[in-house]
C-alpha cells in the first residue's frame, strides 16, 4: 500500500492507529449545521466506516474505520455537505481541504440563548470565508458572550460578543435591577446614584445583564446592529506553554477583527520558524521571539478602529511554563 | 361616518393632525429588545402610518402618552418650587379595544380614587383615542373573557386590509378632513376578535372568601418561580403605581425636583416604611397581591374588573408564569371554597 | 383646571419638644381644621416626603412627632432649627370622636403609636364629662424610649393610665411588661359597650385587640389605625393598598370588622 500521507492530511483525513483505515473529517463551521447534515454522516459511516462517528472538540465529526482505497468515494458523498455548509473548496468533488488553520469554533449564540450577544456562526462563517484554506495553524474560537461557554481565550483568537448598553432615563423606575445582576452576576460596574444607575464605562465589560434584566426598556443595546466584541489573542493549549489568552481591544468590530486576522497571516508567513516540525507553530511562540510591539505594528496595519473601541497596552501572558519548571 | 384611505390619504391627515396633537403608536424600534437582534415594540411618538407598527402586539403601552414612566412634578431652586411642563398638551392615542378599556381604569384611579390627580389630569384633558381593528388574537389575549374585545367608545377607528386602511370617524369635527383625504365613503365596523385561545374564568367577587384565598397554598409555588422583577406591572396597561422621588442634582445640591416613577408591587421595596418595616416579602404573597388586585379587589370597589386581558404580563414574563392560569386556579379554589 | 394637591405648602416650625434622641414633636403653623389620627406629608426638598400622623393640634398649629428612621427625617432633624418645613394634607380619616362620646373608653398604643392617639386621649382627658371614663394603657420598650412623659402626668388627673415598659426597672410611674399583659387588669362595667382604639406594632395591635375580644368586648367597637407606605396620600400611588383598601384615603383608621379581614 503506496500513500502520501502529506497529501491525505491536506485532504481532512487522518492516520489512524489501524494500519489500512483512515478517518473522515468533516468540518462544521460555526457548529451549526442542517439535521439533513447529520444524516450524511451518518450514511456515510453506516456505508463506508465502521458505524461510528466521534463529536470533535472543535465542532466537527471523525468517521472513523475508512479503508483508503475508498477515499475518492467518501470525497463524492461528502459534496452535498461542503455545498451545504457553504465552504470554500479549491476544487469541486476533491473533499474538504484540510490545513494549519482549524475549524472556526462557535458557541451556540443568539440563534437559541438568551445571553449571547450576536450571531456566532454567522459570524464564524464570516471568518471562514475570509480565512480558509490556509496552510498556517491558526484557531480561532467565537463566544457570544462574556461566559465564554466556548473557551474563546484558550484559541490563537478569542472573539466575545458585548453589548455597549445604552440608558434612557426618561424610561428608568428606578427598580434596580440592572444594578442588583450587574454585582451579583457580573463586574459591579453600575452603581445607584440619585435612584439612577450610573454605568462605570472603564469597568463594564458588555454582558448585557442590564440590558436583560431591565423591564421597561430603559438599557437597551441602541439603535442599530453595530455589534461589538473584545478580542483575546494567543491563549493555547499544547505541551510546552498551555495559557490564557490575553485582551488586545476592546469594543472592536466585525471588520477591524477579519483585518487584524488576514494580517497576522502575513506576519506569521514572514515571521515562523522555517524548520518548525511539520511547518506547525503556535502564533504565540512567535510574537514571544519577535516582541509584542512589531506583532502590533502588523497587526493593525490599514485597520480602522471604530470609535469607542479600546487598545490595550503591553500585553503580557502567563501560564504555566514546563520548560522552566524545577522540581 | 366611514372612509376609505390609501396610504398618502391616511399619512396627509395624520399631518394634519400632527399640527395640533402627539401621535402616539405602537412602533417598532429595530434592536432594541431584551435580547440581541431582536425588536422592541412599545409606543412611541409618530408621524406616518409607516411608523405604526400594526402587526404586532406592543409589549409597553399607551399609557405611557398619560402616566410618563418618569415624570417630573416641580423643580426645586434654592427657595422656590417650579412645576414641571407637561409632556404634550394633546395627543391622538392609537390603541387596541383592550387598551382603549384600560383607559377607564386609569380614569378611576387617577380621577375617581381620592382627589383628582393634577398631573394626569393635565395629560388626559386633550387626548383623542384611535381604536386599533383586531383581525385576530394573539397567543395570550384572553380579552373576550374580560368584556374589552368591543368598545364603541372611540374618535376613530383603523383597520387595514390589502394595502388600504378603513376608518369610522365618530369625532365630528374631524369628518371633513377624513373626506377630503378618503378614496371612498362606506359604512366601516372596527375589525374586533370574539374567540381567544387563552380563556379565563373569573371568580365571582360577590361571594368570593377572600380570607380563605389569601391564606390559600395555591400562592406558594410563586414564591420560588417569581424572580421579582416587575415586567408584568411595568406591561400592564392598568397598573397605576408610582413612587415619589427627591433628587438633587449632583452638579448643583442647591437645585433639586420632585418626580414620580412608575412602581411595581412585585418588586422588593414597593412597601418599605420608614424605619424598616415591611410587608408581602415572600414572591407568591406578591404574585397573590397583584392577582387579587386585578380581578376581586378593584371590582368590589369600583363595581368592574380592573384587568383587561391584554395578556401582556404572560408575553414579558421570563420565568413563564401565566397570569390567566393563576386567575383560573383562583377561580376554581373559591368555587370550591363555597361547596363546602 | 384642579387643584394641584402634590405642590406642598410652607409651615413654620413654632417649637420642638424632644422626646428622645430619635423622636422630636415638632409644633407647625397651620390654620384649618384636623382630626387627630389624620397625617400630613412632611417633605424637605431634594430629600423627599414622609408621612406623618398629627399628633395633636390647637389653634393656629398641628403638632407631629417625627422619629428620626430615614433620609427625610435624618434631614429634618439636621437642619430643622429656626427653619420651616413643607407639608401637604391632612389626609385620611382620622379617629371621630363622636364615636366615643358617652362610652367606656380604652386607648392602647405601644411605642410611636401613641402619637396619633395623642389627639384623642387629650381631648378627652380634658373633656372627662363626655365619656364614662378613659383608661389608657401606654407601652414603651424601656424607659428611655418613653415619649409624651408629661401629657401622661397631665392625663392621669383625669383617667386611669398605665404606663409600662417591655423592660427596665419598675417604680411609681412605670409598669414592667407587655401592654397585652395590663389588658386583663382593666375593669369595665359593661365591656359589651365599651369602645377600645389600639394602636402600635402589628404584633401588638393583634394580641391586644385579641385580647379585648376575650373580655367581651365587641368587634364593632374597637378602632385600630395602621402604618403603611403612604406615598401619595391621595389613592393613587399604591404603596399603601390592602385588599379593595386605600389605607390613605379610607384609613388610616380602620373598625376592627373591616380591619380583621385587610390581610397584607
Amino acid at each position: 500500500m503506496d500513500i502520501n500521507t502529506k497529501n491525505l492530511k491536506k485532504n481532512a483525513f487522518r492516520v489512524t492507529k489501524v494500519r489500512g483505515y483512515t478517518a473522515s473529517r468533516v468540518r462544521i463551521p460555526g457548529g451549526h449545521l442542517n439535521a439533513e447534515i447529520l444524516e450524511k454522516v451518518a450514511d456515510i459511516a453506516r456505508k463506508y466506516g465502521n458505524g461510528t462517528v466521534h463529536i470533535t472538540s472543535r465542532q466537527g465529526f471523525e468517521i472513523p474505520g475508512i479503508p483508503f482505497e475508498l477515499i475518492p468515494k467518501i470525497n463524492e458523498e461528502l459534496q452535498p455537505i461542503i455545498d451545504m455548509l457553504e465552504i470554500n473548496q479549491p476544487v469541486r468533488g476533491e473533499g474538504y481541504s484540510a490545513s494549519g488553520t482549524r475549524n472556526i469554533v462557535a458557541c451556540i449564540g443568539n440563534r437559541v440563548c438568551p445571553y449571547a450577544c450576536y450571531d456566532t456562526t454567522a459570524f464564524a462563517k464570516r471568518i471562514e470565508k475570509a480565512v480558509f484554506p490556509h496552510d498556517l495553524h491558526f484557531k480561532i474560537a467565537l463566544t457570544g458572550c462574556p461566559n465564554d461557554c466556548a473557551k474563546v481565550r484558550m484559541h490563537d483568537f478569542g472573539i466575545m460578543g458585548m453589548t455597549m448598553p445604552v440608558y434612557d432615563p426618561s424610561r428608568c423606575v428606578s427598580c434596580g435591577a440592572c444594578e442588583k445582576y450587574c454585582r451579583r452576576k457580573s463586574v459591579q460596574a453600575i452603581e445607584m446614584v440619585n435612584e439612577r444607575p450610573v454605568r462605570n464605562e472603564e469597568k463594564c465589560i458588555g454582558c448585557g445583564e442590564c440590558v436583560l434584566n431591565c423591564p421597561t426598556r430603559a438599557w437597551t443595546r441602541g439603535e442599530g446592529a453595530d455589534k461589538r466584541y473584545r478580542l483575546t489573542l494567543f491563549g493555547r493549549t499544547g505541551k510546552r506553554n498551555p495559557r490564557l489568552g490575553e485582551d488586545f481591544i476592546k469594543w472592536v468590530d466585525e471588520d477591524s477583527i477579519i483585518k487584524i486576522i488576514l494580517n497576522t497571516y502575513d506576519y506569521v508567513a514572514k515571521y515562523i520558524d522555517k524548520d518548525a516540525p511539520g511547518g506547525k507553530e503556535h502564533i504565540g511562540y512567535i510574537v514571544d521571539r519577535t516582541g509584542f510591539e512589531e506583532y502590533k505594528k502588523w497587526a493593525l496595519k490599514g485597520v480602522n478602529l471604530p470609535p469607542g473601541a479600546v487598545v490595550y497596552n503591553p500585553l503580557y501572558w502567563k501560564g504555566i511554563k514546563y520548560t522552566e519548571m524545577t522540581l | 361616518m366611514g372612509y376609505r384611505l390609501s396610504k398618502d390619504g391616511l399619512n396627509a391627515v395624520l399631518a394634519e393632525f400632527s399640527r395640533h396633537y402627539k401621535l402616539y403608536a405602537p412602533h417598532r424600534f429595530p434592536y432594541q429588545g431584551e435580547h440581541s437582534d431582536t425588536d422592541s415594540i412599545r409606543y412611541a411618538e409618530v408621524k406616518t402610518v409607516d411608523e405604526i407598527e400594526l402587526g404586532e402586539k406592543s409589549s409597553h403601552t399607551f399609557k405611557e402618552a398619560l402616566i410618563p414612566i418618569s415624570e417630573t412634578l416641580f423643580f426645586f431652586t434654592e427657595d422656590n418650587i417650579k412645576e414641571s411642563d407637561p409632556v404634550h398638551t394633546g395627543a391622538i392615542i392609537f390603541l387596541r379595544s383592550c387598551d382603549l378599556h384600560a383607559v377607564k381604569r386609569l380614569d378611576e384611579i387617577y380621577l375617581n380614587n381620592g382627589a383628582d390627580d393634577y398631573y394626569y389630569k393635565r395629560l388626559r384633558n386633550n387626548v383623542k383615542f384611535v381604536l386599533l381593528g383586531c383581525s385576530s388574537p394573539f397567543e395570550n389575549c384572553f380579552c373576550v373573557d374580560m368584556g374589552t374585545n368591543i368598545i364603541n367608545e372611540y374618535d376613530a377607528s383603523l383597520d387595514v386590509r390589502d394595502g388600504q386602511y378603513y376608518v369610522d370617524c365618530k369625532a365630528s369635527d374631524w369628518n371633513s378632513l377624513f373626506q377630503n383625504h378618503a378614496e371612498e365613503i362606506l359604512d366601516v365596523v372596527p375589525s374586533h376578535v370574539d374567540k381567544t385561545p387563552t380563556r379565563v374564568s373569573l371568580p365571582d367577587t360577590n361571594t368570593i372568601d377572600t380570607v380563605t384565598v389569601i391564606k390559600s397554598s395555591m400562592w406558594d409555588e410563586y414564591d420560588s418561580r417569581c424572580i421579582a422583577c416587575g415586567r408584568c406591572n411595568c406591561s400592564c396597561p392598568t397598573c397605576t403605581c408610582f413612587t415619589m422621588q427627591d433628587i438633587f442634582y449632583t452638579d448643583n445640591g442647591r437645585v433639586g425636583e420632585r418626580r414620580r416613577v412608575w412602581a411595581s408591587c412585585m418588586v422588593d421595596k414597593f412597601t418599605d416604611v420608614a424605619g424598616g418595616g415591611s410587608y408581602r416579602n415572600r414572591y407568591g404573597e406578591r404574585m397573590r397581591f397583584k392577582v387579587l388586585h386585578k380581578v376581586v379587589d378593584f371590582k368590589q370597589r369600583f363595581g368592574y374588573q380592573m384587568c383587561v386581558g391584554c395578556g401582556r404580563c404572560d408575553d414579558v414574563c421570563p420565568e413563564y408564569i401565566s397570569f390567566s392560569h393563576a386567575v383560573n386556579k383562583l377561580s376554581k379554589l373559591s368555587k370550591e371554597g363555597r361547596k363546602q | 383646571m384642579s387643584l394641584n394637591e402634590y405642590v406642598p405648602f410652607l409651615s413654620k416650625i413654632l417649637s420642638v419638644q424632644k422626646h428622645t434622641d430619635i423622636e422630636y414633636t415638632f409644633r407647625m403653623a397651620y390654620e384649618g381644621s384636623v382630626n387627630p389620627g389624620q397625617f400630613f406629608e412632611v417633605s424637605v426638598p431634594k430629600f423627599g416626603e414622609a408621612p406623618i400622623s398629627i399628633c395633636g393640634y390647637g389653634d393656629g398649629y398641628v403638632e407631629l412627632t417625627i422619629r428620626r428612621v430615614g433620609k427625610v427625617t435624618n434631614e429634618i432633624f439636621e437642619h430643622y432649627e429656626g427653619d420651616s418645613l413643607f407639608l401637604r394634607g391632612p389626609y385620611g380619616n382620622g379617629f371621630d370622636l363622636d364615636e366615643y362620646r358617652g362610652k367606656e373608653l380604652v386607648v392602647i398604643a405601644g411605642g410611636t403609636g401613641l402619637a396619633p392617639v395623642r389627639g384623642v386621649i387629650d381631648y378627652f382627658a380634658s373633656n372627662p364629662d363626655q365619656v364614662k371614663n378613659l383608661k389608657v394603657i401606654a407601652g414603651f420598650k424601656s424607659p428611655s424610649d418613653i415619649l409624651f412623659f408629661e401629657d401622661i402626668a397631665r392625663w392621669k388627673k383625669t383617667s386611669q393610665v398605665i404606663l409600662t415598659v417591655d423592660c427596665g426597672e419598675a417604680d411609681f410611674e412605670c409598669h414592667i411588661g407587655f401592654v397585652t399583659e395590663h389588658i386583663s387588669k382593666l375593669k369595665f362595667a359593661d365591656e359589651s359597650n365599651a369602645v377600645a382604639i389600639v394602636v402600635g406594632p402589628p404584633a401588638m395591635m393583634r394580641f391586644s385587640t385579641l385580647e379585648l375580644l376575650k373580655m367581651g368586648f365587641e368587634e364593632e367597637n374597637i378602632w385600630i389605625s395602621l402604618e403603611r407606605r403612604m406615598c401619595c396620600g391621595i389613592g393613587k400611588c399604591g404603596h399603601c393598598k390592602i385588599n379593595d383598601v386605600y389605607v390613605c384615603v379610607d384609613g388610616p383608621v380602620f373598625n376592627y370588622t373591616k380591619a380583621k379581614n385587610l390581610i397584607d
